[in-house]
């Protein structure tokens, strides 16, 4: 029995023996999709990824002190083993890895053209989304764009600028621009708008801290413009709840989520629920580790709607587990990502299966990204005006006129706004970075980043937080990954 | 003609002295020689008797009477694919024989072996039926592959494999069936199983039958269990209300703010307890009615039994035995139990004189309800509200239902101990079937060949059902798995015995071998059924169907093997071993490898100036080095692979994904150990007193590793042989027979183990983190170079931030919710002066490993009466108290361990425990020094007496044999005052095989019980 000791795998499939028919192609570029939702995945006990890009911001705070990593991000004392540093260096290059296989493999399949092109769009749109948090993290990080074995030749990547990373990333999104897909997509996947609405908030950011490629503003207005001007069924809910009906989720608003869905993974937003208080079915549960700083939610102006409770962005009140007598929480929790239907309203008890997605882009922020872009290209218009006005017509507060803005009160007017309207879907920390501004919840105004104080722990931004360190054991493992970022030594 | 005591004794040696003239006698115990001088000399022998020499002086007939040889040099002893007498052994092998085996019960192997044999660790890290143990042979060989030992059941290997559902195959024998255990620890012992041999291997011997009278044995056993010794205390009602009322008071202290705007009025204990749900609980000043001790609410005092019936018997040429058993173990914990139905019956026959053929067949059937698969019932019983009645609300709008500690307002929202007892099933259902077949053919009077099937099938149901009063939207769920292990493997070899001459003689072995081994797995998941009537027995019933999985695999092992014994002048004994083994787990280029050993000893005791010494009655020096391997990983991690188990959600529902999954390493290979042992055996005054110890320095090198890769490649780990690692040791059994007379004797046995494991290398120089721990804070152990493997990681608690230190303290950027640090708060050690406390301050805070550990066996016999009492202890090895993080670190989300009491408070400053506060204003928590505690130990393992009654009256009723005993187990333990609870732990949560290197690391494990037992032994 001379192959008694060969073996081969029942269970799992090997490289060469795969990628052959474009059912296998969908299942590649599926595995970059279920990738994605790392985001949501935990970090520790009650914590998760997503809160490295909310705590840092000093709007929210904890009520529990049970995750060490998470108290360092909020003190601002993280350093290179904090977890969710680590845990977003593997999150990011993992989806580039499965969407690199998917570019190199898909193309040979004998396929379907229109259906090919697409899943090659997917997936160089999924590969820029990773890709555009890498460099907004870490600053310089290795550019790989092959599938790589033990024995490639950048298995051991240096650090690449920047810009040639924005570069890639601005590639990738222009060639997902034609790769026909469909305008808008309810299923979930990737749509056209998604790509330019992306593309446009990559432009926005190149514009700003560090690259600072000011010309970038106007390709950020025009991208932004064209999905304001072509919209068809985008546009803004007409109420707040509506953003957090699971039942709407990828339509009108919902420009691109990660998907959850309870069969497969629920909404991983549960960190906001308040410390043990019986908010929904599961009766007193939550782990209050993201909890607004109230300092930030004052600074909301009066009569704002997002502030209204359990009709806006938080709640300062709720029906005992879920579905019970209404009881006073003593102090605000965020709404937004709160999930009616499975947890339970007045008299309508919870279907216990959170199928809410995650935002990634709503037309909130590309109507947003245009006032800000085109105000900067070009100073004020009635345009970018209007898209201001639209997020605050919602809000059900005044907005003043083209003619009462200048070009600087209508940049610090869309600021705060998106402050506002933004908040914890973790976009805030990257604005804050752009911007190297910080919204001073007490003035209203805005301070320098370094030096402004978090109100959530009375500590300062300095100049090294706006990267964040590599993970050390990454660095260990990789000798070319050199230098640290500044600060972190 | 030969005979002993009894009778006419086959197949004994008869051989003229100073010639190869020889011969065996037969079934009658006679024999005939031709062509004998008439002054020559007979040498009779016969394993397990003396020899006896008989000069002839003329005569043709020549009756010999053999005596038993008492001496244990004398004794059989079972080394890989053979025997020796334990004089001739060049190697370290330990032994258990039938009489130890039986002074104290056990339900299974492990527990049987423990304590046993110096050098072998046996940890029971839980106190359920069947246990939960850990067994190392002379420490750690391995990172990321099995350190479990290999089995060999009469013979044939058992899979070795990882601990799935908590347990391991060898869990699934019946210890009652077992008559010796011989475990072989040194590379010259081990290196006849080659790639298998690294973690020492375990021989077990199964009875079988004997020649003559026919044999009838009935045991007997009824035990009932209670708490065991050192129980950590927890609050009673009237301490929790102090507790509870000083933490909403020091909120005040702990977020000014939050309280000034009013955050913590709904939290006051008063408001509280007025909760209609609760109310009922309080009398009008707000006291508490009920104080519930819940230790005693989650306990079961039910009897246990076992009942082992044995027959055996046979003639010359054909022997048998039959075992049948019964064991029906009721756990400490409620609704928790064991239940075993055992069969085996074994045969050999002498088919023709130069043709042996035999074999065995066993069935065990075992089912198990497990308590301990995760931490809700240990967990809970500690958290549980003092205050409550009892399990159930007899009072308020509750009444009839379970009392959770949910009930009460802005408690953490968890269900109460007896609750998750009763409603929540986890059910190992596990049949195994063990045939073995072998063929002994004498093909000359020197060579043998032996041939050797063997079988094991393993099929494991695991059944799991929560019923929807644990789930917080009254769902049930259930959940059905099936494993199958189908194992079988042909072993063929060759012995040649030849002696040369009366100085020369040798023992030679050739041997092939092939095993496989195949696996399949299936799971399916059901969630929200319209009844909870069906459990797991109708998953279609239920409305959401989570999860269907199923995997197979395949492992194949192919090896040739050979040794030689060589005995000169009965004093230098010399083995030399090696085997080849060809594995399918690894890489095409590295499919097989060799594994050699060599070893002498020298039995001084049989040199000249010795061999009348009345001072020294044995004394052997031997030394061995050898290497052996370890092949534990799973199968295919040479392969580059690809996963399927991605899931995307497209449209509301599951697409499966494929994406990337393993880096291929074509190369990979064995890990190897090679081991040094010097070793001496020493008796004196007859053997009254004898002592062995050994010195051996084990170097894992090649070893299997997960080794961390840049991550930018998208993977996590590559399959690599890397890094190294050594454990180096003293181990010392002493044994003395104190006295000796006709109708008392006292017998003593100590062992010591000592044992360093260090890390040597590893893949990069980055240190691996994510092992140990239950996974409820950051990290709590480091695998890193220079340390012992697994080493316990966290911060330096200095104690407490005194009132005179608040300036300081102030300094320090938070480490609480971004709130000042305060007096009260945690003080630790800033090792950088950084007034930041992150990872930079944590560092190697202890290790589980103990300095040395072993037993202390006293035996007393006086007349009728045997006294047994067995101590066990350890030194030196640390607890990590991870109950301290929930239990004393936070106060009023659940109940506390008294501990808190001693909290700071500003007339208690000089204290290691936080001021008590509401955890929402913000309070300490990390792994750090304080939990780190001395879990040195001494525990009274067994005591026990027994009575064998008098000849007289036994014959009378026919037996040959009644002893009835009374045995104590676990009936004390000695340990530092600091300590709470068993320092014998691991944690569940977190998984098995994270936990490999949790070996003293405490998370709310099942509690070990004192348990007393009334046993009865009869044979006719």
């Amino acid at each position: 029995c001379s192959d008694f000791l060969d073996e081969s795998d029942p269970s799992n499939l090997t490289p060469d023996s795969f990628y052959t028919t474009a059912k296998q192609a969908e299942s590649a570029i599926a595995a970059v999709y279920a990738d994605a939702r790392f985001v949501g995945n935990g970090a520790g006990i009650f914590s998760s990824n997503w809160q490295l890009l909310e705590a840092p911001t000093g709007t929210s705070t904890t009520q529990t002190a049970q995750n060490s990593d998470l108290n360092n991000l909020y003190s601002l004392s993280y350093d290179a083993n904090t977890l969710h540093v680590r845990n977003w260096w593997r999150g990011v290059y993992k989806v580039i890895a499965n969407a690199n296989l998917v570019l190199e493999n898909v193309p040979d399949i004998d396929m379907d053209e229109g259906q090919k092109n697409q899943i090659l769009g997917e997936a160089r749109f999924l590969r820029a989304w990773a890709y555009f948090y890498a460099v907004r993290l870490w600053g310089d990080v290795p550019l790989i764009t092959l599938p790589q074995s033990a024995t490639s030749e950048d298995f051991f990547p240096s650090r690449s600028p920047l810009k040639a990373v924005y570069d890639q990333i601005v590639a990738d999104l222009t060639a997902a621009e034609s790769a026909g897909l469909s305008w808008t997509d309810e299923s979930g996947r990737v749509s056209q708008s998604a790509v330019k609405s992306l593309l446009a908030k990559v432009y926005l950011t190149m514009a700003g801290n560090p690259l600072n490629e000011t010309a970038r503003y106007a390709d950020a207005a025009s991208k932004a413009k064209e999905v304001i001007d072509n919209a068809g069924p985008i546009d803004l809910f007409d109420t707040y709840g509506e953003i957090h009906d699971e039942s709407l989720g990828n339509t009108v608003e919902h420009i691109f989520s990660l998907q959850y869905n309870d069969e497969v993974a629920g909404n991983p937003m549960g960190n906001m629920f308040p410390n043990f208080q019986p908010v929904t079915y599961r009766g007193p549960s939550g782990t209050g580790s993201t909890v607004p700083e109230i300092e930030f939610y004052n600074s909301f102006e009066a009569g704002d709607q997002r502030t209204v409770d359990r009709e806006g962005w938080f709640y300062t009140s709720y029906y005992t587990n879920g579905d019970g007598e209404l009881f006073d929480l003593g102090a605000p929790y965020i709404f937004k990502h709160f999930n009616v239907t499975a947890n339970g309203t007045q008299g309508v008890p919870g279907t216990a299966k959170d199928n809410l997605n995650m935002p990634i882009i709503r037309f909130a922020e590309v109507l947003l990204i245009y006032a800000e872009a085109s105000n900067e290209a070009t100073g004020p218009t009635q345009d970018a005006v209007d898209a201001l006005t639209r997020i605050r017509d919602r809000a059900q507060l005044t907005t003043p006129t083209l003619g009462e803005f200048t070009q600087e009160s209508l940049r610090e007017a869309v600021w705060k706004e998106r402050w506002h309207e933004l908040c914890y879907e973790q976009i805030t920390w990257f604005d804050m970075v752009r911007l190297r501004k910080v919204l001073n919840s007490e003035t209203g105004g805005f301070d320098d980043f370094v030096g402004h104080i978090n109100l959530s722990s009375d500590q300062a931004l300095q100049e090294k937080h706006l990267l964040f360190p590599l993970p050390e054991q990454e660095m260990i493992n990789n000798p070319s990954l050199t230098p640290q970022n500044p600060g972190y030594n | 003609s030969v005979s002993d005591a009894s009778g006419a004794l086959p197949g004994a040696n008869v051989l003229v002295k100073g010639t190869t003239n020889g011969t065996q006698t037969d079934f009658d115990g006679n024999y005939t020689l031709d062509n004998v001088d008439s002054n020559a000399t007979l040498v009779f022998s016969y394993i397990g008797y003396k020899t006896l020499e008989i000069p002839l002086n003329g005569r043709t007939v020549v009756n010999a009477q053999l005596e038993e040889d008492a001496s244990e040099l004398e004794e059989v002893v079972l080394i890989g694919y053979g025997s020796q007498r334990k004089s001739d052994l060049t190697g370290a092998v330990g032994q258990v024989d039938a009489d130890q085996l039986q002074e104290r019960p056990a339900t299974s192997l492990n527990q049987a072996l423990s304590g046993k044999i110096a050098g072998v660790q046996v940890n029971t890290n839980s106190g359920r039926p069947g246990g939960k143990s850990n067994i190392r042979v002379r420490g750690f060989s391995s990172i990321n592959s099995s350190n479990n030992p290999l089995y060999v059941i009469d013979g044939v290997q058992l899979p070795q494999g990882n601990q799935a559902n908590f347990s391991s195959a060898i869990d699934y024998l019946n210890p009652n069936d077992v008559v010796s255990i011989e475990v072989l620890k040194d590379a010259s012992s081990t290196a006849i199983y080659g790639a298998r041999g690294a973690n020492g291997v375990i021989l077990v011997t199964t009875k079988r039958g004997r020649a003559g009278q026919g044999r009838v044995t009935y045991d007997v056993e009824y035990s009932v269990n209670q708490f065991g010794p050192n129980r950590a205390k927890v609050l009673n009602a009237e301490q929790y209300a102090m507790i509870e009322q000083l933490s909403w008071e020091n909120t005040q202290k702990f977020d000014p703010e939050g309280w000034a705007a009013g955050n913590y009025a709904q939290y006051e204990p008063r408001l509280k307890r007025a909760n209609p749900n609760v109310a009922y609980l309080f009398d009008s000043d707000g006291k508490a009615i009920y104080d519930t001790d819940w230790s005693k609410e989650v306990v079961q005092h039910k009897l246990s039994q076992n009942h082992q019936l044995g027959f055996s018997g046979g003639n010359e040429r054909t022997t048998y035995a039959v075992s049948l058993g019964i064991r029906d173990a009721q756990g400490l914990l409620k609704n928790t139990y064991l239940k075993r139905y055992s069969g085996r019956f074994s045969i050999d026959d002498q088919i023709k004189t130069w043709l042996k053929i035999g074999g065995s067949l066993s069935y065990n059937n075992q089912t198990e309800n497990l308590a301990d698969t995760n931490d809700q019932v240990p967990r809970r019983m500690v958290e549980d509200y003092p205050f409550y009645p009892g399990p159930l609300h007899t009072g308020g709008p509750l009444e009839g239902l379970y009392a959770n500690n949910r009930d009460y307002p802005y408690a953490e929202g968890t269900r109460n101990s007896v609750n998750w007892l009763e409603n929540n099933e986890y059910i190992l259902n596990t049949q195994t079937t063990t045939g073995s077949f072998y063929t002994n053919l004498n093909l000359t009077k020197e060579l043998e060949m032996r041939t050797v099937i063997g079988a094991n099938v393993l099929t494991q149901e695991n059944n799991e059902f929560r019923n929807s009063v644990l789930d917080n939207n009254a769902v049930a769920r259930a959940q059905a798995s099936n494993e199958k292990q189908t194992f079988w493997s042909i072993e063929n070899y060759l012995t040649y015995n030849k002696e040369i001459n009366e100085n020369n003689s040798f023992t030679a072995l050739l041997g092939v071998s092939w095993q496989q081994s195949n696996q399949f797995f299936v799971n399916a998941d059901s969630r929200n059924f319209p009844t909870d009537y069906f459990k797991y027995n109708n998953l279609g019933a239920g409305s959401d169907n989570i999860a269907v999985q199923s995997f197979a695999d395949r492992e194949a092992l192919n090896s040739y093997f050979g040794r030689l014994n060589y005995n000169l002048y009965g004093k230098y004994l010399f083995t030399v071993t090696g085997r080849a083994d060809g594995s399918s787990k690894f890489g095409d280029n590295n499919k097989f490898s060799f594994f050699p050993s060599a070893a002498v000893a020298w039995r001084i005791s049989d040199e000249d100036f010795l061999v009348d010494n009345t001072l020294i009655s044995n004394l052997k020096l031997r030394t061995s080095y050898g290497v052996t391997g370890n092949s534990e990983i799973p199968p295919y991690s040479s392969l580059s692979l690809l996963s399927s188990n991605y899931a995307a959600i497209w449209n509301e529902s599951r697409v499966g994904g494929t994406g990337l999954n393993r880096l291929a390493n074509p190369d990979l290979k064995w890990e190897k150990t090679a081991q040094y042992d010097i070793g001496f055996e020493l008796g004196l005054f007859d053997n009254r007193i004898s002592m062995e110890a050994d010195y051996y320095y084990r170097k894992t090198t090649d070893m299997l590793l997960d080794a961390p890769v840049p991550q930018s490649s998208g993977y996590a780990t590559i399959r690599r042989n890397v890094g190294s690692m050594q454990n180096q040791g003293v181990e010392l059994g002493l044994s003395t027979k104190n006295i000796v007379t006709a109708d008392l004797s006292w017998n003593t046995t100590f062992n010591i183990s000592m044992n360093r494991n260090k890390v040597l290398s590893l893949a990069t120089p980055s240190d691996i983190f994510g092992v140990g721990g239950p996974g409820i804070t950051n990290e709590t152990s480091i695998i890193r170079v220079g340390e012992p493997v697994g080493a316990f990681w966290g911060l330096t608690r200095l104690g407490t931030w005194g009132t005179d230190e608040a300036a300081e303290a102030a300094k320090f950027v938070s480490y609480r919710n971004g709130l000042t640090i305060l007096p009260g708060d945690i003080k630790y050690k800033d090792f950088n002066g950084d007034y930041i406390i992150n990872d930079e301050d944590r560092s190697i805070i202890g290790n589980g490993y103990p300095t040395a550990w072993g037993t202390l066996t006293n035996y007393v016999s006086y007349k009728n009466l045997d006294f047994t009492l067995e101590l066990q202890y350890s030194w030196g090895n640390d607890v990590m108290d991870m109950n301290l993080h929930s239990s004393e670190d936070r106060q009023a989300l659940a109940n506390s361990y008294t501990t808190v009491l001693d909290a700071w408070t500003p007339d208690n400053q000089d204290t290691m425990i936080a001021q008590v506060r509401d955890t929402r204003a913000g309070y300490v928590t990390n792994v750090d020094s304080h939990w780190v505690k001395d879990g040195s130990f001494v525990r009274g393992r067994n005591i026990m007496l027994g009575y064998t009654f008098g000849q007289n009256l036994i014959e009378r009723m026919h037996l040959n044999k009644l002893r009835l005993y009374a045995s104590a187990q676990n009936f004390f333990l000695l340990v530092d005052d600091e300590l709470l609870g068993d320092p014998e732990v691991t944690p569940i949560r977190g998984g098995e095989s994270n936990n490999v290197f949790s070996q003293g690391m405490k998370w709310h494990e099942y509690p070990k019980s004192t348990t007393f037992v009334l046993g009865l032994q009869v044979g006719l």
